[in-house]
C-alpha cells in the first residue's frame, strides 16, 4: 500500500513537472519554430543580419569574461583575508561581503546608476564608462561566490600541511607555496566561481538594460524583441533571433553545468581538514582589503536609499536638491496608471509564497522520485535527472516568453484574469534549484535510519516528521531561502510576462518607475524607494535565514 | 517502465495540445458590426503604452461618469501594442488600444484585430481625420515629428544649423545624432516614413534614402530602442541632462516639432531646445484608440467619446505633450509653448496604405542599410 502511495506521488510530481516546466516552453519553442522555420542555421545568422542584435553575441562573451575576471580580481583577496584571519565580527562581515548575491539585480542597476549618475560621482558620458560601470556591478553581484567557493578551503585547511610545506625546498618561498599548496587547491573552487560568474553575467540582463545603451546581451536582446514572437508571417527575423540567442545560451549553459558538476567532484576529493576552530591570528593589514570591500559591497545600497530622498527641482535658475519623502509618497500611493508600492510588495510576497508552496513539495518529490528509481532504472533515472536540470539551461526572459506563448495558446483571457499566472514563471525558475539543493541531502539519509524505524514500529508519518525532516531541516531551509530570494528579485521572466496591472511586482514597478519620462522629478526617488523596499524585504528575510544556520556558516547565501 | 509508458503518454498529450492550439489562429475574416459577439461585463481593459495623458484622475471621472470599472495593461512603446494585438488575435484580452499611430494603424486593420466603435464624435480636426477617416479608429492627439537641436552647442559657431539631412552625414556630426529606432519606436518609425519622402523628391537622383541611412550609419549615429532613451539620456538641450542616466552625446535628436515648446512650458518661459524645420523632413503624427474585436465593444466606444470630449481632449498639450485632436485648440501661449513651438512648412507626404503596404519592406531595407554599412 505505501508503495503505491509513493508510485502515485512520485506520477503525480511528474505529471506536475511536465505540465509547468515542460509545456510551456515546449508551446513556446513549437510556436517560434513555426514561424521562423525549423533551420538553426539560419537563426544563427540572422543575429548577425539584423541591427538590433549585431554585435550582440561578441558583447556578450566580452563583458561575461571581463565580469568574470574583475570578479576573481576582486573576490579572492577578500576570500583570503576572510579566511586566514580572524576579524571582529567575522560572520556579519561575511554577511555584508555575500550580501550583494542575494539583492536583485534591479536594486543593483539603481544603486550603481545613481553613483556614476549625475547627482553622484558624475562619470557616465560615454560607452567605455558604461562597459565599466556594468563590469563592476556585475563584479560586486558575484564577489560572494568567489567568497562562498574558496573561503572555506582558505579556513578550514589544516595547519599543519602548510607547515610541512614550508619544511620543503618546494615550499620554503611565498611564490612556492603558492605554486605547489595553494594553486591547486584552491583551482577547482576559483573554477567552479569563475564559472558561476560567468553564466550570471551572461544572462545578465537588469544591469545591462539599464547600466549599458545600445549594447545588448543576448538575454536583453531577446527581452526587446520578445513583443513581437510568435506571430505568423510578421518579423519573422525577430522569431530567428529569438531561437539563435536562445541556442546559444542553451549550449553555453549547458557546458557549464556539466563543468561545474565535473569541478564538484573535484572539490570533493578533500585533504585533511580541520575545523575552522584553528587558532587564527588578525591581521590589522587586512584592513585595506576588507575595508574598501566593505564599502564596496555597502555603497549601491546606501546610494539607492539615500537616493530615495532627493528630490531633484530644475527652473530656469539651474537645478537644485532638496531632501524631501516625497518619492516615497508617490510610490505608494495608489493610482489607475500605476500601481502603489503596498499591491507590489503584496504582490511580491504573494508569488514567493506561491512559488515556495508549489516549488519545494514539487522539486521535494521529483528528487525522490529520481532517488526511487536509481537503483532499478538507473538510466531513467539520468533521464530525469536531466530533465529536471533542463530550466537551468534556459534563460529568465526565455522562460517568460514560454510562459507568454504559451498562455496566449492556451487560454489568454483565462489566464491575465487569474492572479497566480506570474507565479508560473517563478516555478519554472526556482524547482530546477530544489531538485538540486534536495537531491544530495536525501542522499545522504542513510535509509537504515527509515528501517529501524519501521522495525520498531512506528508509523510511517511520524518516521517522516520525527526522522526524515530533522535531518533534512538544513537543506529544506536552504531551498526556502533560495525560492524566496529568487522569487522576490525575480526580474527577466516577470518582465515579458507582468503585462497586466495586478501582477505588478517590486522589481517590475521600479522598472517602469524608471521608464516614466524625467521630467516628472520623482519618479527617480520612487524607483529608489520601491527599491529600497525590496532591499529591506530581502535583508529582513536572510537575517531571519541566519538564525536558522549552524553557527560557523555565516553569509548570506 | 509504468513510468516511462506515463512519459511517452504526456509527450502524446503535449503534441496533442500543442495541434489543437494550432488551428486557434485563423480566421482572417473581418466582421461585420452585426456580427460582433460580445458582452458587457461593466469593464474597460485598455491596452497602452506610456500615454501620459491617461492620467489618473482623468480615468477617475471616466468610472465615476460611466460606471465601467478601468485597468490598464502597459506596454513598452507603440510597437508593443501592435505586436500584442496581433498576438492575441482571435482572443484579446482588453477593450481598447490606446496609441497606436499611423505608421502602425494600418497594419492593425489589414490584420482585422480591430471594430467598428460606435462612438459619436464632433468637431475633430481635417488634419487629425487626414491619414485615416473611419470607423475601426478614432485620432485622440496629434504631433510633427521632426529633428531637434541644441541651440547653445549648434550655434552657428561650433556647429552650423544643418539644412539638409545630408549635412547630418559629415565628419562634424559623427555620433552625435540620435534617432531612436523604427523597428521598435514610433517616433523613429515616422522619421524613417519621412526620409523615404525626402529623399524621392530631392534633386539628387543618385541616392535612394537607405543611402543616407547607411551614411547614417558609418558616421556614427546614435539608434535608441525608445524616445526616451534618445531625447533623455542622449540628447544634450532637453530636460534629459539633470537626469540620473543622464549621457548627453548627441546634440541633435528625433522628436517633435513641439518639444522645445514643452521645454520652455515646464521651464517657465526657457529652452535652448529649438525644432529644425528641414523641408520633407518632418512627419505629421497622429495617434488612435481604437476599439479591439471581441471586446466590450460599449465601454470602448463610451471611452473613445470621453477621450475625444472638449474637456479632455482639449487638455492634450498639457497633460498629454502633444496637440489635440479637436478643432479649434491650439498649444497655450504660456511660457512660451507656442512661441517655441515649430509647424513645419513642408512636412513629408506618405498616405497611410502606402505606409500600411510598404511599412514592413521599408524596415528590412532600413535594417540591411544599417548593417552592411
Amino acid at each position: 500500500m505505501p508503495e503505491m502511495n509513493i508510485r502515485l506521488s512520485n506520477s503525480c510530481a511528474l505529471l506536475a513537472y511536465t505540465l509547468l516546466v515542460i509545456l510551456p516552453l515546449w508551446l513556446a519553442l513549437d510556436r517560434l519554430i513555426w514561424v521562423a522555420g525549423a533551420n538553426p542555421l539560419d537563426w544563427y545568422l540572422s543575429l548577425g543580419q539584423n541591427y538590433v542584435s549585431q554585435g550582440v553575441i561578441q558583447f556578450t562573451f566580452i563583458q561575461a569574461l571581463t565580469s568574470t575576471l574583475a570578479t576573481l580580481a576582486i573576490g579572492l583577496p577578500i576570500a583570503w583575508q576572510l579566511g586566514r584571519y580572524k576579524w571582529p565580527f567575522q560572520s556579519l562581515t561575511k554577511a555584508i561581503l555575500t550580501m550583494p548575491f542575494v539583492m536583485p539585480s534591479i536594486v543593483a542597476a539603481m544603486g550603481f546608476l545613481h553613483i556614476v549618475g549625475r547627482a553622484g560621482l558624475n562619470i557616465r558620458v560615454d560607452d567605455s564608462t558604461w562597459f565599466t560601470t556594468l563590469i563592476i556591478a556585475h563584479a560586486w553581484f558575484n564577489m560572494a561566490l568567489v567568497i562562498r567557493f574558496c573561503e572555506p578551503v582558505i579556513s578550514t585547511l589544516d595547519p599543519r600541511l602548510e607547515e610541512q610545506m614550508r619544511l620543503l625546498p618546494a615550499g620554503s618561498s611565498k611564490t612556492g607555496r603558492f605554486r605547489h599548496l595553494w594553486a591547486p587547491l584552491l583551482a577547482p573552487s576559483i573554477a567552479a566561481a569563475a564559472c558561476m560568474t560567468f553564466v550570471f553575467s551572461f544572462t545578465s540582463f537588469a544591469l545591462v538594460r539599464w547600466i549599458t545603451l545600445g549594447d545588448n546581451t543576448l538575454e536583453s536582446v531577446m527581452a526587446g524583441i520578445g513583443s513581437s514572437a510568435g506571430i505568423e508571417g510578421y518579423m519573422i527575423s525577430r522569431n530567428e533571433i529569438v531561437l539563435g540567442s536562445s541556442m546559444i545560451q542553451f549550449t553555453i549553459l549547458l557546458l557549464s553545468l556539466f563543468l561545474m558538476s565535473w569541478l564538484q567532484q573535484k572539490r570533493q576529493s578533500l585533504l585533511p581538514q580541520v575545523s575552522e576552530e584553528v587558532v587564527k591570528q588578525s591581521n590589522p593589514k587586512g584592513w585595506t582589503v576588507i575595508g574598501p570591500a566593505l564599502a564596496f559591497a555597502l555603497s549601491p545600497l546606501i546610494a539607492v536609499f539615500w537616493a530615495s530622498f532627493r528630490i531633484r527641482n530644475t527652473d530656469s535658475s539651474g537645478t537644485h536638491y532638496t531632501w524631501e519623502t516625497s518619492g516615497w509618497e508617490f510610490a505608494f500611493s495608489s493610482s489607475n496608471s500605476m500601481t502603489s508600492a503596498w499591491d507590489a510588495l503584496y504582490n511580491s510576497l504573494g508569488y514567493a509564497t506561491l512559488t515556495l508552496i508549489i516549488a519545494l513539495p514539487l522539486g521535494w518529490i521529483l528528487a525522490q522520485t529520481i532517488l526511487d528509481v536509481e537503483k532499478e532504472k538507473p538510466r531513467f533515472a539520468r533521464f530525469l535527472d536531466v530533465l529536471t536540470m533542463l530550466p537551468f539551461a534556459i534563460s529568465s526572459v526565455m522562460i517568460g516568453l514560454g510562459v507568454m506563448l504559451g498562455m496566449i495558446r492556451i487560454d489568454a483571457e483565462f489566464f491575465y484574469s487569474f492572479w497566480p499566472t506570474p507565479a508560473l514563471a517563478h516555478v519554472m525558475i526556482t524547482t530546477p534549484f530544489v531538485v538540486r539543493i534536495m537531491l544530495p541531502a536525501l542522499r545522504a539519509i542513510d535509509p537504515e535510519y527509515d528501517e529501524c524505524g519501521r522495525t520498531l514500529g512506528i508509523s510511517k508519518w511520524r518516521r517522516f516528521f520525527q526522522i526524515k525532516l530533522p535531518l533534512l531541516r538544513g537543506s529544506i531551509l536552504v531551498a526556502v531561502i533560495f525560492t524566496l530570494a529568487m522569487s522576490l528579485g525575480e526580474f527577466g521572466a516577470s518582465w515579458v510576462v507582468t503585462r497586466n496591472s495586478d501582477w505588478t511586482t517590486l522589481p517590475i514597478m521600479i522598472d517602469s518607475l524608471r521608464s516614466i519620462p524625467y521630467n516628472n522629478s520623482l519618479t527617480a526617488p520612487a524607483a529608489c524607494a520601491v527599491s529600497s523596499v525590496l532591499m529591506g524585504t530581502t535583508l529582513v528575510l536572510f537575517t531571519w535565514a541566519e538564525k536558522f544556520r549552524p553557527s560557523r556558516d555565516g553569509g548570506m547565501f | 517502465m509504468k513510468i516511462f509508458t506515463f512519459l511517452v503518454g504526456v509527450l502524446i498529450l503535449n503534441l496533442t495540445i500543442s495541434g489543437c492550439l494550432t488551428d486557434k489562429i485563423d480566421d482572417n475574416e473581418a466582421k461585420q458590426p452585426d456580427e460582433y459577439e460580445w458582452v458587457d461585463d461593466g469593464e474597460l481593459v485598455i491596452v497602452t503604452y506610456d500615454v501620459y495623458g491617461l492620467t489618473d484622475e482623468m480615468l477617475e471621472n471616466f468610472e465615476n461618469e460611466s460606471g465601467y470599472e478601468v485597468s490598464l495593461l502597459k506596454l513598452d512603446d507603440a510597437g508593443s501594442v501592435l505586436d500584442h494585438l496581433l498576438q492575441h488575435k482571435g482572443q484579446q484580452v482588453a477593450d481598447i488600444a490606446i496609441g497606436l499611430d499611423n505608421t502602425y494603424l494600418q497594419t492593425a486593420i489589414d490584420n482585422n484585430v480591430l471594430w467598428e466603435h460606435n462612438a459619436i464624435l464632433q468637431n475633430i480636426s481635417e488634419s487629425a481625420l487626414l491619414p485615416y477617416d473611419g470607423p475601426l479608429a478614432a485620432p485622440f492627439d496629434q504631433g510633427y515629428i521632426c529633428l531637434n537641436y541644441d541651440s547653445d552647442i549648434v550655434d552657428g559657431v561650433n556647429y552650423t544649423v544643418p539644412e539638409s539631412l545630408w549635412e547630418l552625414t559629415e565628419e562634424a556630426w559623427n555620433g552625435k545624432v540620435a534617432i531612436p529606432s523604427p523597428e521598435t519606436s514610433s517616433p523613429g518609425r515616422a522619421f524613417m516614413t519621412a526620409t523615404t519622402d525626402y529623399f524621392s523628391t530631392d534633386s539628387d537622383n543618385e541616392t535612394e534614402w537607405t543611402d543616407w541611412w547607411s551614411a547614417m550609419s558609418l558616421n556614427d549615429v546614435i539608434i535608441t530602442t525608445g524616445w526616451s532613451e534618445a531625447y533623455e539620456t542622449r540628447y544634450t538641450g532637453g530636460y534629459g541632462e539633470w537626469t540620473d542616466g543622464y549621457v548627453g552625446d548627441a546634440h541633435i535628436v528625433v522628436s517633435y516639432c513641439h518639444s522645445p515648446g514643452v521645454e520652455s512650458w515646464y521651464n517657465g518661459n526657457w529652452t535652448k531646445s529649438a525644432a529644425l524645420d528641414i523641408p520633407k523632413a518632418s512627419f505629421h503624427q497622429v495617434e488612435y484608440a481604437a476599439a479591439l474585436e471581441g471586446g466590450n465593444l460599449d465601454s470602448a466606444s463610451a471611452f473613445i467619446e470621453y477621450l475625444l470630449s472638449p474637456e479632455v481632449n482639449s487638455k492634450m498639450p498639457i497633460e498629454n505633450s502633444m496637440y489635440s485632436a479637436l478643432e479649434g485648440y491650439d498649444l497655450p501661449e504660456e511660457n512660451g509653448y507656442l512661441f517655441h513651438s515649430v509647424v513645419p512648412s513642408e512636412p513629408a507626404v506618405v498616405s497611410s496604405t502606402t505606409i500600411a503596404n510598404n511599412m514592413e519592406e521599408w524596415l528590412e531595407m532600413w535594417n540591411k542599410a544599417m548593417v552592411d554599412a
